[in-house]
């Protein structure tokens, strides 16, 4: 199945990072061309999630789930594909149900640091894959550089666990408390 | 209004992953010498080692660093009329009362996948020092595979007449040791083998114990008239203020037969090894003279005799022949599992290897080639059943391919996986929440998002 795996993985991969170039594009130009760019960036993102959720679900299959889950750079690869499955699916969704309001004023720059984190967050995930199967590159050594050695499992305490869900809670109560305002 | 809450929201969403990656890998590895876990500071150091041989004898140099020699391992102490066992535990001894040490294993090839795994394949079923392990009872030490009718199965250990086939047929690994308290004051080694156990070779080791059980008291004290005391003293002992120059140990020529009428006082201390000449087999791996500590390094020279006449205990090694080597250090007075250990390398005699013994003439080695490094890395809880067994280890079909474990570690990645299986369940369980936790945060930024982006009309 790996091979397999590697194979539809560059979909998503490719797919999302286009729409990303795009995101980008249209952050920084109001080119008529780079304009109608914009309506092709949802269903690139959800054609990624698609094709991330094949990759996903195969990428299960290569390994016994007790093993995959010994391994600190199995379950890095699994923590990091399953964030960039999820954070771009919830971008396909905010960029149907948003459409060019994503682009609008000042709200571009949040289009652009979302896009760019998911851009991110594709890129590590990929080079884990490349490490999980004895072709690490320069991504993963960098990695190290800046605190994380890919090698040990990326976990956080448990109070940080709850200023996570705290924040999360936060999150949502300010989205309801601040749709209150017309601007 | 609306533009200040998604600017706060985006604001805390990108806190929280700093957070998250600032905080990330804490709260979990924190040693528990209870389940005899302790993690080193430095997880890999390096050894130097050089190789040369003549018609006779096979010399091994190795030198490696170790910021304070530790020259005691365990030693007996007087305190209110008792004479109490002092020793180090679990990790390094805070009173340095484990010794250094270098060891060496050596196939030539009749022990398979040694070359491709080589210690590795000697880590059975939950080995003393291990976290589970039985407590009492014998040492469960190192054993290869073959020797047990279940490799997984510490106490299943095959038919004594099986056992003498496969040491006939070479299945064993020859094993070489030097200690800077039990064997290297008197200028010897330590000749062994690791087979259904890690034990001596035939016939007497370097030390035997200072302890006479039945009256309760040593065996032997230090001769006032060759050393100047009867004993050494604790608080000396443990401020490493004993150097090579001092009668720090006992053997024949420092030890007499103890007496308890000594006004003896707390603190007196005795070492709890008496040293001794080898005989035998297990003396076949002798030091030309005693190794010494300087400037931050042990430098430690082994000679044994090319074919010492004993096949059933000792690898033979011939001129240009090839083998394979593991070794192992221990420093910073740390003992049993807590020493780093190499990947297998390759040993040519004037033969192509990744260390190569060169030829010389003479007395004695020039030592006038460079020295191989070696990386050595702090292994932590891994056993040869973890490792191949396809529920447990990822790679254990590349194992039964026979992949060569350099081909797809490094020895800092086997430190690291080392010290996570240690805390295997407890990283798992935090690695789950944390998944579900991020993937809670996840969601609820989009939540946000959508609440809060602003939809001009058209």
């Amino acid at each position: 199945m790996a091979v397999y795996h590697i194979l539809v993985s560059h979909f998503p991969i490719a797919l999302w990072l286009t729409a990303y170039l795009f995101i980008a594009l249209r952050t920084f130009s109001d080119a008529q061309i780079i304009v109608s760019l914009e309506k092709s960036i949802w269903p690139l993102i959800l054609l990624g999630s698609l094709a991330g959720a094949i990759a996903y679900i195969i990428g299960l299959q290569i390994y016994p789930w007790s093993a995959i889950t010994q391994s600190p750079l199995g379950r890095n690869h699994i923590m990091l594909a399953t964030w960039t499955l999820s954070y771009w699916t919830v971008m396909g969704i905010l960029g149907f149900k948003l459409r060019r309001h994503l682009f609008e004023g000042a709200q571009k720059w949040i289009a652009f640091t979302l896009g760019s984190i998911g851009a991110l967050v594709v890129v590590i995930t990929g080079t884990l894959g490349g490490s999980l199967t004895g072709t690490p590159s320069l991504v993963t050594k960098s990695l190290s550089y800046v605190g994380w050695n890919v090698y040990t499992t990326f976990y956080i305490p448990t109070w940080m666990l709850a200023v996570f869900v705290l924040g999360a809670i936060v999150l949502v109560v300010l989205g309801f408390a601040g749709r209150r305002y017309k601007n | 209004m609306r533009r200040t809450y998604l600017a706060v929201s985006v604001a805390i969403f990108a806190g929280l992953l700093v957070a998250a990656w600032v905080t990330h890998d804490t709260g979990i590895k924190i040693n528990d010498p209870e389940n005899n876990i302790f993690i080193p500071t430095e997880l890999t150091t390096t050894l130097q080692v050089k190789a040369s041989y003549d018609n006779e004898n096979i010399y091994f140099r190795y030198r490696w660093p170790v910021v304070r020699p530790s020259l005691f391992h365990d030693v007996l102490v007087y305190r209110d009329g008792n004479w109490e066992r002092e020793k180090g535990g679990v990790g390094p001894s805070e009173n340095f009362l484990n010794e250094d040490r270098v060891s060496m294993m050596i196939d030539d090839g009749s022990v398979p996948l040694f070359s491709r795994y080589g210690g590795y394949i000697t880590i059975g079923d939950r080995l003393t020092t291990f976290t589970g392990a039985p407590k009492g009872g014998d040492e469960r030490t190192k054993y290869l595979p073959d020797t047990r009718t279940d490799p997984n199965n510490f106490d299943s250990v095959k038919a004594e007449s099986d056992l003498d086939i496969l040491r006939e047929a070479g299945y064993f690994i020859d094993l070489w040791q030097w200690r800077s308290s039990r064997s290297n004051p008197v200028g010897l080694g330590d000749d062994g083998f690791v087979a259904e156990e890690r034990s001596g070779d035939q016939g007497v080791g370097p030390y035997y114990t200072n302890w006479d059980k039945e009256l309760n008291q040593p065996k032997f004290m230090f001769d006032q008239q060759v050393t100047g005391q009867n004993a050494l003293n604790f608080d000396d002992v443990v401020a490493g203020n004993y150097n090579f120059d001092d009668a720090y140990y006992l053997s024949d020529a420092t030890a007499i037969a103890f007496d308890p009428n000594i006004e003896w006082k707390n603190g007196d201390t005795i070492p709890r090894r008496m040293l001794r000449a080898e005989e035998g087999s297990r003396g076949d791996v002798v030091q030309p003279s005693a190794s010494r500590w300087e400037d931050g390094y042990w430098d430690v020279t082994l000679v044994r005799q090319l074919d010492t006449g004993n096949p059933l205990d000792d690898k033979i090694f011939r001129d240009k022949g090839s083998y394979d080597l593991a070794f192992a250090v221990f420093r910073n007075a740390s003992t049993m599992r807590w020493h780093y250990v190499s990947l297998p390398m390759s040993l040519g005699l004037e033969t192509d290897a990744q260390l190569v013994a060169s030829k010389f003439a003479g007395d004695a080695p020039g030592w006038e080639q460079d020295w191989t490094e070696v990386k050595m890395f702090y292994p932590g809880q891994v056993s040869w059943g973890r490792l191949t067994d396809p529920k447990t280890h990822p790679g254990a079909d590349k194992i039964a391919e026979r992949v060569p474990v350099a081909y797809r570690h490094s020895e800092k990645q086997l430190a690291l996986y080392g010290v996570e299986v240690e805390f295997a369940g407890a990283i798992y369980n935090q690695w789950l929440l944390t998944l579900f936790a991020s993937l809670l945060l996840i969601v609820a930024m989009g939540i946000n998002i959508n609440l809060l982006i602003t939809r001009r009309e058209s």
